[in-house]
């Protein structure tokens, strides 16, 4: 029975290895430790036997998170996680046992497309901050403390970004990235905003339901170009949640990535095995080897879309009422 | 009631007559060639029909245009044209807005469901044999654009989601735009109070869970009972397979229902696997196809979850009359008619003769 997962934290990251590879060794470490997932993944696949194609882990629906405590046997949480949620919405939790572990996640995913010691990164997350249990302002804040500087930091709520806060941020050579909140990015623009500079960057996050009207990716991309003044391709997606310890990135366009660790694919929502054909909608899938303590082998509830690069969209929300009773949908009638 | 409409009802209860006979060749065709083809089973379509001829009589309709109020003399010679987008869940499950058209008076444009592409033309022909229907079909929405000009007024069922993509496609072919006047239902499911174990009620309750496949927005997918699924389940069991020993179910569920019990195996929801359905003790709003919720609780619950899920909530069903439901919800129908509405039920809560009596 293996139990020791410190041979696993020194391979999860490594590019050397093959994703399939560190899946396997994960997956054995899950079988063994997590009574959860080892239930749910025994009815696909055979005690004793591992998952020999990356489509083959079984992946445990997302809302686990918030029907029972995911976690590997004898370790206890440094911090917990919990979703944003309104009214009597039942809120993800997830328990984060090795925060090394996630910093070290947060960082490596970060660098693969932003050099930390070239940016100053502005936050600003207004619906997360009556939040203190969100992971996103938890990552925002590491990453604004890994500025040597000190000029990265959070911008004050519901006041617009000015000359002064550009000049400040802009110091010693230092191109700016605002990350944010869609919603909030949006916000700041409507509250009349100075533009940024034209190496800047902005990276949005977060639903694309604003408090206000849903909108669909590429209209917020180029509403946030156009509000800062800066070319589309200098405006970028982040892929996050509670649930996941890594993020994934969609740099200058509506396509994420993933980094080495990270597996995103598009299911079939009627039958979680199928991995779409790309431009196929679906449920995006996510392993997650960073989750080595909660669960990796995620079924997301969003919806999403593939492309022949394996690159991944998002597209908002499955709705799995659209299954049910008399619907009519004219062009899969 | 006015005189041109009591013809029309006279006329129409002929044709229905016909339609529904038992010498009707071209109705027994369109079961066969629906039942050969796997679009529905047999048990179904015979059950759908033998709840048609309940309810499609002359007392009936009557009273259907004395509830809209569509026998005030009120409606205007000029005919609006009606685009009905049939859905295909069941069979003949477009026949209430078919007749609502013929009723109101107005033209009809109907595009059947791919699904359902034979059972309701034999109804169709019946109706303008009889001279009580004015208008075409089709299975093809492209063909139909040929025959029909931009309508005005526009009947369908579905998601939310679904409306944009219809609009838009309805808007290339000059059907109809985002302004024409819409009756859309999204209602995709039901939930029920039961009281008691008695086999009267699990019978009743069998039906109004599977019949179909449990695919109606009128199939009861949320079950409110005084006992818990663990204590019943082996005795309800008893009375599904009985159900489908008379009507073998003929959507069979796809993988993710396997998963679903997978899932809840792993973090210990109470449920039951009955193969091509699951009942699971849970009370999250129902979404997915083949699962029933079963809920522990009272009539005071059963107010709770149906106000919590009024979104997308079709009809509640009671087995006692006497059963209270709060002002804002739909009034509580008896369990035993879940599968046989009356011809002037209310979808969604609107009676589409009422509306399309209606000037646009």
């Amino acid at each position: 029975m293996k139990k020791d997962p410190s041979k696993l934290l020194q391979t999860i990251f490594d590019p050397g290895v093959t994703f399939l590879e560190k899946a396997q060794s994960v997956y054995n470490y899950q079988i063994h430790n997590n009574p959860v997932y080892k239930v749910f993944a025994q009815h696909f696949i055979p005690s004793g036997e591992i998952p020999q194609t990356a489509s083959e882990f079984p992946l445990l629906p997302i809302r686990a998170f918030k029907e029972t405590d995911l976690m590997v046997n004898e370790h206890d949480p440094e911090i917990t996680f919990k979703s944003s949620g309104t009214g009597n919405m039942e809120r993800s939790r997830h328990h984060i046992v090795d925060l090394d572990l996630y910093r070290r996640s947060i960082r490596l995913g970060f660098a693969s497309y932003f050099n930390s010691t070239d940016y100053t990164l502005l936050c600003y997350a207004p619906g997360y901050s009556d939040n203190p249990d969100s992971s996103l302002l938890w990552m925002m804040k590491y990453l604004v403390g890994l500025d040597v500087k000190g000029l990265s930091r959070f911008l004050p709520l519901n006041k617009p970004l000015i000359n002064a806060d550009v000049e400040k941020a802009s110091a010693y050579g230092r191109k700016i990235i605002l990350f944010g909140a869609a919603f909030g990015l949006l916000d700041l623009i409507e509250m009349e905003s100075v533009s940024l500079p034209n190496d800047a960057h902005i990276i949005e996050t977060g639903g694309m339901k604003t408090h206000r009207r849903e909108m669909s990716k590429g209209e917020l991309r180029t509403r946030l170009a156009a509000g800062f003044n800066l070319p589309e391709d200098q405006i970028h997606s982040e892929y996050g949640m509670c649930e996941l310890m890594s993020q994934l990135y969609a740099v200058g366009s509506e396509w994420f990535e993933t980094p080495n660790w990270v597996s995103a694919t598009v299911r079939d929502a009627t039958n979680p095995q199928r991995i779409c054909d790309p431009g196929e909608e679906g449920k995006v899938a996510i392993i997650d080897l960073a989750n080595l303590y909660s669960c990796p082998f995620i079924l997301t509830d969003d919806r999403g879309v593939m492309n022949n690069m394996g690159q991944i969209a998002v597209l908002g929300r499955w709705h799995s009422a659209a299954l049910r009773g008399c619907n009519f949908l004219i062009d899969q009638d | 009631m006015e005189k041109k409409l009591q013809t029309r009802i006279d006329k129409l209860q002929v044709a229905i007559d016909e339609w529904l006979s038992p010498d009707n060749a071209d109705l027994k065709e369109a079961i066969e060639k629906s039942v050969n083809e796997g679009l529905f089973s047999f048990e179904d379509i015979k059950y759908q029909i033998r709840s048609l001829k309940k309810s499609l009589i002359k007392c009936e309709f009557e009273r259907w245009v004395e509830l809209s109020g569509a026998n005030e003399g009120k409606l205007p010679d000029n005919k609006e044209k009606v685009l009905c987008l049939h859905a295909g869940n069941l069979p003949l499950v477009g026949v209430q807005d078919i007749l609502a058209v013929v009723l109101s008076g107005n033209h009809y444009a109907g595009k059947l469901s791919k699904k359902d592409p034979y059972l309701p033309v034999t109804l169709l022909k019946k109706l303008k044999k009889h001279e009580v229907l004015n208008g075409t079909w089709s299975v093809d929405l492209d063909e139909l654009a040929i025959h029909v000009d931009k309508v005005d007024k526009l009947m369908f069922s579905g998601s939310t989601d679904s409306v944009d993509p219809v609009i838009d496609r309805l808007e290339s072919l000059g059907l109809a735009n985002v302004t024409t006047p819409r009756l859309m239902r999204t209602a995709h499911y039901s939930i029920a109070l039961i009281e008691d174990d008695s086999p009267d009620t699990f019978h009743q309750l069998a039906e109004a869970v599977l019949r179909y496949g449990g695919s109606g927005c009128r199939s009861v997918a949320m079950i409110i009972a005084p006992f818990g699924l663990k204590s019943k389940k082996c005795e309800f069991t008893d009375y599904v397979e009985e159900f489908w020993l008379r009507n073998p179910q003929h959507k069979k569920p796809s993988p993710s229902l396997y998963h679903r019990y997978a899932y809840n195996k792993s973090v210990g929801i109470e449920q039951s696997w009955l193969d091509d359905f699951l009942i699971e003790e849970t009370d999250l709003q129902p979404a997915d196809p083949f699962i029933l919720h079963w809920v522990k609780g009272d009539v005071d619950k059963f107010n709770e979850l149906a106000l919590n899920y009024r979104n997308g909530l079709q009809a509640l069903y009671v087995t006692n009359p006497d059963i209270e439901t709060a002002d804002v919800l739909p009034a509580p129908e008896m369990l035993s008619d879940a599968q046989q509405p009356p011809i002037w039920w209310k979808p969604d809560g609107v009676d589409p003769l009422e509306w399309l009596s209606k000037r646009a």
